[in-house]
């Protein structure tokens, strides 16, 4: 018998709800109306939800991962498919890099005492400062002619031998070349949000786990870890997105084979042949970090370590 | 059961020295309560015998082993922490299991101790939910349980009922006696307060200033306290504490103060003269006095009192004598008033003597 206690609304409270989700969640369902038409629908300028849907869109979009040739397509022009799964690799391989170091970075920085770890603190955020185009110059050149493995070399000649292709192995191009800058980017950030979440374990919970047996790890895993993770949720979305949206670096480190989605819409900008192709890519490329953020916004609960000590 | 052990154990923070030379020695199965101020190194004990500080000096021995060097998982204890310090993010059962988890038992042993120990406690219904949807007596319970259900030959308590409210706090301690009974273990339990001190312990420790001051069963210390500070320290309220002059007259030693002069008893003269003292500290418990107003003077105070504190089958009266504040306790029926001069009788056998220098009692 809740209902009695509540005030009744004034309708045009109901009505701005209703304008606000129209206008949040309008585009994007504007977008994935679209990717489903064909291009005479979408222009014909009707612009209804009345159409035969298709997703003969999304075969041009992806046609080159496809395992079999889409009718209405002779040659398949753009390679979105393979840059789709370098950005997802490069997005998640290095969400991944960047958690892993950015917690036991903090947790260290938190919990230890040592020489310079307030000046080293400190100096993560100043790393931060620095806008990532000052850092593409120097970083290009030392991806690509520094630091290589010589081609008659024993790692080097293996990786050849493996993999193919010519001259000497250098990071420029490869996947794992973008994933350290990105790491390197990002990890300042994300060292600085989880200190501010490690700082709220209470410290004789670590206390009380090592009384009851609990080593540095198992304390680490099995303790600290499950009660910051708001915070690596938080820092997970913000990395992923970062990773999953970046043109400049990228743009300057991947070749071919490894270029990200950004990289593929700015290159073939001109050809991309009729809109619904284009919907079809933004709804593709909309749809990992919608996922992503999803699936980690699930992990942000309020009040995590309620019940811990007395408050 | 180990017997535990402390050699001269001195803990230092830089330069600062908070411990000084710490010797205790603890029967087997024996309830020790360490008590005193905050800041009197009580709880660093604590914590170096649970491995949790460093021992910059002395040794801590467990049985034949000299555990100052090792890890707290390595020593064989359990402890319950102030602040509780219950995992949030594991239910009850999964709090109380941590440990025999890490040791990797046999799930249903887990199973079964767990249960033993909840219901127990009285916890049984509770072993799904998590800390924070408990209250602070049940939580304080987990803390117990999970304490309990390692096996370990030591319990360490910090302060575990400061957190709960003063009704709850009386429960849990009656809670802890009857506990204290059926469980043969070490326990060392530290706490600020003097009830819970001389309700639960065997041995009381009284610390004050990183010294031990004095240690010995409840009512030793409560009867004979070695010193000023552990006659102040233990019973409520506080002993009172008068400047005396000792001056002998007729083969009877004198204690004479503003407006009195008390006769001591011959056990406590001799004493006195032992020491050949002409000043003194005279400390009487204000339960020692009673309202006896045919009472002779060399056997009472006169009291003017000041503020009547009635709590209920007891009073508690601050009364004036001569300048200086004595505090009594009565029976609530004895007819007072507030501004009136009573005479007080005292028993010879609460009184107590204490050099003024050292602080020493004669």
């Amino acid at each position: 018998m809740a209902a009695p206690t509540h005030d009744r609304q004034n309708p045009a409270f109901f009505a701005l709800i209703a304008v606000l989700i129209f206008m949040s969640v309008g585009p994007v369902l504007l977008l994935l109306a679209n990717s489903l038409k064909l291009d005479v629908d979408i222009t014909s300028g009707a612009g209804g939800l009345l159409f035969m849907p298709t997703i003969r869109n999304y075969e041009t979009a992806l046609c080159d991962i496809l395992w079999y040739q889409p009718e209405h397509l002779r040659f398949c022009q753009i390679r979105f498919g393979g840059a789709f799964i370098n950005s997802i690799i490069i997005a998640l391989v290095s969400t991944a890099l960047t958690l892993i170091m950015g917690t036991m970075a903090a947790y260290a920085l938190v919990r230890f005492r040592f020489m310079g770890r307030d000046s080293l603190s400190l100096s993560t955020l100043a790393v931060r400062m620095i806008p990532p185009a000052v850092l593409l110059v120097p970083v290009f050149g030392l991806w690509n002619n520094a630091f290589c493995l010589d081609r008659d070399g024993l790692v080097g000649g293996m990786i050849r031998e493996i993999f193919g292709g010519r001259g000497d192995v250098c990071l420029a191009g490869t996947h794992s070349g973008i994933i350290l800058i990105y790491v390197a980017m990002n990890l300042p950030f994300v060292i600085w949000i989880l200190q501010s979440f490690i700082v709220q374990v209470p410290y004789s919970l670590e206390e009380a786990a090592r009384v009851d047996g609990a080593g540095p790890f198992q304390t680490f895993f099995l303790v600290v870890l499950p009660l910051i993770k708001p915070g690596l949720a938080a820092a997970a979305i913000f990395t992923f997105r970062i990773a999953w949206n970046e043109y400049l670096l990228a743009s300057a480190l991947a070749d071919r084979n490894t270029m990200t989605v950004p990289i593929l819409i700015v290159n073939n900008a001109s050809e991309f042949d009729g809109l619904g192709t284009i919907f079809a890519t933004g709804m593709l490329l909309a749809i990992p970090p919608i996922l992503f953020t999803l699936f980690a916004s699930r992990q942000i609960i309020t009040g995590m370590t309620a019940g811990a000590v007395k408050g | 059961m180990p017997r535990i052990r402390l050699e001269g154990l001195v803990k230092r923070y830089g330069a600062v020295e908070v411990l000084h030379g710490i010797d205790l020695d603890m029967a087997e199965h024996e309830f020790t309560v360490l008590v005193g101020p905050s800041g009197c190194g009580k709880s660093t004990t604590l914590r170096m015998i649970a491995g949790l500080e460093s021992v910059s000096g002395g040794e801590i021995w467990m049985g034949d082993r000299e555990v100052a060097a090792l890890d707290p998982k390595d020593r064989d204890i359990a402890m319950v922490f102030q602040d509780y310090a219950l995992y949030p993010h594991m239910n009850v059962a999964r709090n109380m299991s941590f440990s025999l988890r890490l040791q990797k038992r046999p799930q249903a042993e887990i199973d079964k101790r767990v249960r033993e120990v909840a219901e127990m406690l009285g916890l049984s219904a509770f072993l799904d939910r998590k800390p924070g949807e408990l209250s602070g007596g049940q939580r304080q319970r987990v803390a117990m349980g999970r304490a309990l259900c390692r096996d370990a030959s030591t319990f360490l308590f910090d302060e575990p009922l400061s957190n709960l409210d003063a009704k709850l706090r009386g429960q849990m301690r009656a809670e802890l006696a009857v506990m204290r009974q059926t469980v043969k273990k070490n326990m060392i339990y530290v706490t600020h307060d003097q009830i819970e001190a001389m309700t639960l312990a065997d041995r009381i420790v009284v610390m004050h200033g990183g010294h031990i001051q004095q240690q010995g069963t409840p009512s030793e210390l409560f009867r004979r306290p070695a010193n000023k500070f552990v006659a102040g320290f233990l019973g409520a309220p506080p002993m009172n504490f008068l400047e005396v002059d000792l001056s002998e007259e007729g083969g009877v030693l004198r204690a004479t103060g503003r407006g009195f002069a008390l006769a001591l008893p011959e056990a406590l003269a001799d004493r006195a003269r032992g020491a050949a003292m002409r000043k003194a500290t005279l400390g009487i418990r204000p339960s020692d006095l009673d309202f006896a107003p045919a009472a002779t003077t060399d056997r009472a105070l006169d009291l003017r009192v000041v503020v009547s504190e009635y709590v209920g089958a007891q009073s508690v009266l601050i009364c004036d004598c001569g300048g200086a504040r004595v505090t009594v306790e009565i029976k609530s029926e004895t007819p007072v008033a507030l501004g009136e001069t009573l005479r007080f009788g005292v028993r010879p056998e609460g009184l107590h003597l204490f050099d003024p220098e050292t602080e020493r009692a004669l």
